[in-house]
């Protein structure tokens, strides 16, 4: 980065001359070392897993996830700050019951995410305030079929079929795109996420790390719901073993 | 503590004194209206009678309008039937047609019935203590098909197969529950609505002039109108008083012993 | 030391009077005959010229038709005032909407912000309307009541003298009449009013119009002009006897001098 020093990135309100806002980079960068946090959408649901790395021994197996439920229909899955997700998910929860509220049916994933991304939007324009430093994806299933959503610090928001946030996202998105996604089972989907996580995990940096997944389709009647303990452990056992042979 | 009259009129307000309706079959919905508009400034006189007190209520009412059209569109496949104050059925109408403008811009598609009808339940009841009116919403969405939802006086909302509204449909219900079969088509019951808008209009003189009717499908939305002389016509009375006494010859003086 | 706030002292002696039998002064009311006509070419608007006050006629020919915009015009029934300043501040309004939007405006436009305006003083603003007009998407007629509803009738009346007026039209009125023809029938039925109806009386005013051209016809007929008296009832000089007769100047005449004969001269450096 050529223009450090410079001053043009001690605000979210001032631009660099070449047109950048070095704090929105900066909220990326925050993204960038977060655990990987993956979506998959597939022919019956959503699937959401996250690489949550776990810095201390002495913390409670299964504390501080980063999976969410925003609404019956709709999970949330963020990379980055944990704070920050966790306000993410509170605005989230909020706009739904609003959404909710005004027009008395299920919000969409596409309602939810537009509306976050505005909020995010504007938090990239004001001396006084720091932009999201997560990027989040939102999946559900609604009155459209399922939806995979992310967005960013910057405040874009874009649909996919297969998402990929923080550290391990290249390796991600090359495995995502191999798979055909909108043919895929949700419990194919299940095995496809263990396996992409427990790849993208680098055991040479990073020690310990836990494997959160959950779903929303036909799988669970259309509810977020953490994936069955069974079918976790199945996974996990199958994504060990692929590891094994990918080496 | 004064009870609030949920159906004053504010003095010389435009009223909807109206026979309403809504049916829905199988493709679709038709709803009705009758298109008499009145105004009245509300005179009350004390008369003495000879043995009583009769209180009369000279009540002038004069037509504003006696073509009216009570049908009003709020979205493509969504319209509803108005009835009370003529002011506040409009302001509620034109409220509800700007929010859903808004949801179709925000959600890229067109809006449910239910969405519609929850739109004006929320304006009806939250402001209950300063409207009077009456609605029925009615039209078709993809998701439910054809619906009809009736929101009385008190902001209640209650989704049913036919509804009907107004002062003139108090003198129609016994008629609706008699009639009314499910599984018509639309030809059954545009004449359902035809005719139960005939005899309500004949009793309630608060309603009259002519029919107007739309059937909403998902193909569009098709005007009907019957004129005020080719109404469906019932049984309109006959002199009693004056008709002649059959004399019967069998008529004997009684018998004294 | 006076307390903070509003003082609602005047409210309980009103109140108080009230309940006494001594009601609240009415408000001058435009007791009225007012019209609109659809015709051929575009709309023509008819309205009588009397103001009353009680049984007090307050004008005799007082103007009911008013300007909203070039080819926007509307009468106005009920309280003079509140017709006046609506249809001032409408009109007001449509001049800035021209401004900003750059295109002529439109009846419907005035019509939403009449109906806007009077519904949300919940029919405590008496204004009865007839809004006419022609704008880019045609003629149009409008009726708006003091509670903010809206009635659209290729022929309408409003106030006091509307059943007279609308017994005229109801009668006579068909679609696509010439100029000459509805304006007789406009007239007919104001004089309906005006005849008919004692809050309605004077002249007749009519305003017709079209794509091109608006014209106000004020004073368009005059059926009660006052007429020559037939006899006067001053009284010839010396008809009262005096005893003196004392004529005094009450002239006053002053001489005033300038202080300075011409005065400075501007300061223009």
């Amino acid at each position: 980065m050529t223009s450090i020093g410079t001053g043009y990135d001690l605000s979210a309100s001032t631009y660099s001359p070449d047109g950048r806002i070095f704090q929105v980079e900066y909220a990326n960068k925050a993204v960038e070392n977060s655990g990987t946090a993956i979506g998959l959408r597939v022919k019956d649901g959503v699937v959401l897993a996250v690489e949550k790395l776990v810095h201390s021994k002495l913390l409670v197996p299964g504390a501080n996830r980063r999976i969410q439920t925003i609404d019956r229909h709709i999970g949330m899955a963020s990379a980055g700050l944990l704070a920050d997700g966790r306000k993410i998910s509170q605005l989230a929860r909020e706009e739904g019951s609003k959404i909710r509220k005004m027009w008395r049916e299920p919000l969409t994933v596409k309602a939810l995410s537009d509306r976050i991304s505005l909020g995010a939007q504007a938090y990239t324009l004001y001396s006084s305030v720091r932009p999201f430093g997560v990027s989040t994806i939102f999946g559900g299933v609604d009155k459209s079929g399922p939806s995979l959503y992310i967005v960013e610090p910057s405040g874009v928001c874009l649909g996919y079929h297969g998402a990929a946030v923080g550290k391990g996202r290249q390796l991600a998105k090359t495995e995502l795109e191999k798979l055909k996604l909108s043919e895929l089972s949700m419990r194919e989907a299940v095995m496809e996420a263990a396996r992409i996580i427990y790849l993208v995990h680098d055991d040479n940096k990073e020690k310990e790390f836990e494997l959160e997944m959950t779903w929303v389709g036909d799988e669970s009647n259309d509810l977020h719901l953490p994936v069955p303990d069974d079918l976790l452990e199945e996974a996990k056992s199958r994504a060990k073993a692929a590891l094994e042979t990918f080496e | 503590m004064d009870r609030i009259d949920m159906n004053r009129l504010k003095s010389g307000e435009v009223n909807l004194g109206t026979s309403i309706m809504a049916v829905q079959f199988d493709k679709g919905v038709v709803i009705g209206a009758d298109s008499r508009t009145t105004t009245g400034s509300y005179i009350v006189r004390i008369v003495s009678r000879m043995f009583s007190m009769a209180i009369v209520a000279n009540i002038y009412i004069s037509q504003a309008n006696r073509v009216t059209d009570k049908l009003t569109h709020v979205h493509d496949r969504i319209y509803c039937c108005r009835s009370g104050s003529a002011a506040d059925t409009q302001a509620v109408a034109d409220i509800v047609h700007y929010y859903l403008q808004l949801y179709t811009q925000s959600h890229g598609s067109s809006p449910p019935v239910s969405v519609a009808a929850g739109v004006f339940q929320d304006i009806c009841y939250e402001n209950k203590d300063g409207l009077s009116a009456g609605i029925i919403v009615a039209g078709w969405d993809k998701e439910a098909g054809p619906s009809v939802y009736n929101i009385p006086l008190g902001g209640g909302l209650f989704r049913q197969p036919w509804a009907i509204g107004g002062s003139g449909s108090t003198y129609v219900y016994g008629y609706c529950d008699a009639t009314y079969q499910d599984g018509w088509g639309r030809d059954e019951t545009v004449n359902f609505v035809k005719n139960t808008l005939s005899l309500a209009m004949s009793r309630d003189g608060s309603s009259g002039g002519v029919i107007r009717m739309c059937v909403i499908t998902e193909d569009g939305v098709e005007r009907l109108f019957v004129p005020g002389d080719q109404l469906p016509k019932f049984w309109e009375g006959r002199e009693v008083l004056s008709a002649p006494v059959k004399k019967s010859l069998a008529l004997a003086p009684m018998a004294i012993e | 030391m006076s307390s903070p706030g509003f003082n609602f002292s005047n409210a309980v002696r009103n109140n108080f009077l009230q309940e006494k039998g001594i009601p609240l002064p009415k408000a001058t009311s435009t007791g009225t005959t007012i019209v609109g006509c659809l015709f051929k070419d575009g709309i023509i608007l008819g309205a009588d010229t009397r103001a009353t006050e009680g049984e007090i006629i307050a004008d005799k020919n007082c103007e009911k038709i008013h300007y909203i915009t070039e080819s926007i015009r509307c009468c106005g029934a009920g309280t003079a005032a509140d017709t006046e300043f609506t249809t001032a501040s409408i009109s007001s309004n449509m001049e800035l909407h021209a401004l900003s939007t750059g295109r002529a405006p439109r009846v419907v436009t005035a019509m939403t912000m009449l109906k806007q305006y009077l519904f949300q003083y919940q029919g405590h603003v008496g204004a009865a309307l007839v809004l006419g007009g022609v704008d880019s998407t045609g003629p149009h007629l409008f009726t708006i009541h003091p509670h903010g509803s809206t009635d659209k009738l290729p022929y309408v009346t409003m106030g006091s003298g509307s059943l007279a007026a609308m017994a005229v039209f109801e009668s006579s009125w068909k679609p696509n009449m010439e100029r000459g023809e509805a304006l007789a029938l406009v007239s007919a039925a104001i004089s309906a009013g005006i005849f008919n109806d004692l809050g309605s009386g004077s002249n007749v005013d009519a305003c017709v119009i079209t794509a091109t051209q608006t014209e106000m016809l004020r004073n368009f007929v005059k059926p009660n002009e006052r007429v020559e008296k037939e006899r006067r009832y001053t009284f010839r000089r010396g008809t009262t006897a005096w005893k003196t007769e004392n004529i005094r100047s009450l002239i006053v005449s002053e001489d005033i001098t300038p202080v300075s004969a011409g005065g400075d001269a501007m300061d223009i450096s």
